[in-house]
Parts: C-alpha cells; structure tokens; sequence
C-alpha cells in the first residue's frame, strides 16, 4: 500500500482556513444584522462593513504562509505556477469586463465579485497545471 | 535533463513512494524526477545523491 508523505504545511493551512470560514460565517452574521436592524451610518457603518472582509484578507494571507511552508517542492511549484496563472485569467477576464461595461452596456461586476473569479480560476490551473506533473 | 534514478531506485528495490518517504517528498515529485518531468532544485539533488551515496552528475545528466 502506498504510504502518504504527510505536508505538515498542509494540515495547518487547513486548520486555519477552518478557523477563518467559522470566523467569517459569524462577521458576516452580525453585520448583515446590524445593518438591517440599525441602519448604522457615518464612520460606524464603515468601520461594521469592513469587517466580513477582515476573514477574506486572512484567507488570502493564509493560502500565502501555505506556499511559504510547503516542504515538498514539486507541490509548491504547482501552487506559484497555479497561482500566476490565475492572476492573468482573473485580470484578463475583469479587463475585458471593464471595458464591456463601460463601451457595451454591460451589467456592473461587483468588485466583491473577483475573489470568488479568482478562486475558480486558481482551481482550474491547478488542476490543469498537477496534470502536466503526472 | 536525464537521470539514472529509476535504474538507482530498482537497484536498491525500492518503490517511487519508498524513495519519497526517505527525501520527505511526495510520491508525484519522485515520479515527476524520474520522467524528466520536473528538474529538483540543487538541495533535492544533493539529497538524493547522498542518500545513494553518489554524485549529483552520476545522477544527472544534461543530455536530451
């Protein structure tokens, strides 16, 4: 049976993406709330919406210690060439959106919008790059 | 860039993930090594040379 060299990197950056999700989910709760039921305003409501996006900023963070502790050199490579490729899909991809929306009439892309494009895009290069691997 | 490690590994009769275990590394990047796949960066290829007890050049070679 095969046996699984274990990436300590791994396990902790799932720990922390736990942590992180929990924290997010919690923030996002009692901001959502607090503005349906408060209707803060001024400084207070910029400083309540910020918040949901503090998690996002540590997963980010997160997944950059992840690459900076992998140990098995191969998967980091994976991981940098995943991640440049992603950059340019997601940069190519909100440009042309750019310039749709601002010649063609073309819906609005919420900004909040391009973490989530990114996370595709990096699932698929990862993919396709592990494959050029195998 | 060519290598011997296959010829290293059944020597010794080790399997890819027996040789990964002994470098700390994953199954994959021994295989990709091996196919010629992925080139190791030096620390990896001094790593493999003194765990077979040999040198890097009688483990690589630039050939095509």
């Amino acid at each position: 049976m095969e046996r699984k060299i274990k990436d300590s990197a791994l396990s902790r950056y799932k720990k922390r993406m736990f942590i992180l999700v929990v924290v997010l989910a919690l923030l996002s709760q009692l901001v959502f709330w607090e503005f349906i039921r408060h209707h803060p305003t001024g400084v207070l409501a910029y400083l309540l919406a910020v918040l949901p996006a503090l998690p996002f900023i540590g997963i980010m963070a997160t997944y950059a210690l992840y690459i900076a502790e992998l140990r098995d050199e191969l998967v980091r490579t994976v991981v940098k060439t995943s991640l440049l490729w992603s950059i340019v899909a997601t940069l190519s991809a909100t440009t042309l959106w750019g310039f749709l929306e601002l010649l063609a009439n073309a819906p609005h892309l919420q900004p909040l919008l391009v973490l989530p494009i990114f996370g595709i895009f990096l699932g698929i290069a990862t993919a396709l790059v592990n494959r050029r691997y195998e | 860039m060519n290598n011997r490690l296959r010829v290293l590994r059944a020597e010794r009769a080790w399997s890819q993930a027996d040789l990964a275990e002994r470098l700390e590394v994953s199954r994959q990047s021994v295989n990709a090594i091996e196919t010629g796949k992925y080139d190791p960066s030096l620390p990896l290829a001094f790593r493999l040379a003194r765990l077979f007890d040999t040198t890097i050049e009688a483990i690589f070679t630039d050939e095509k």
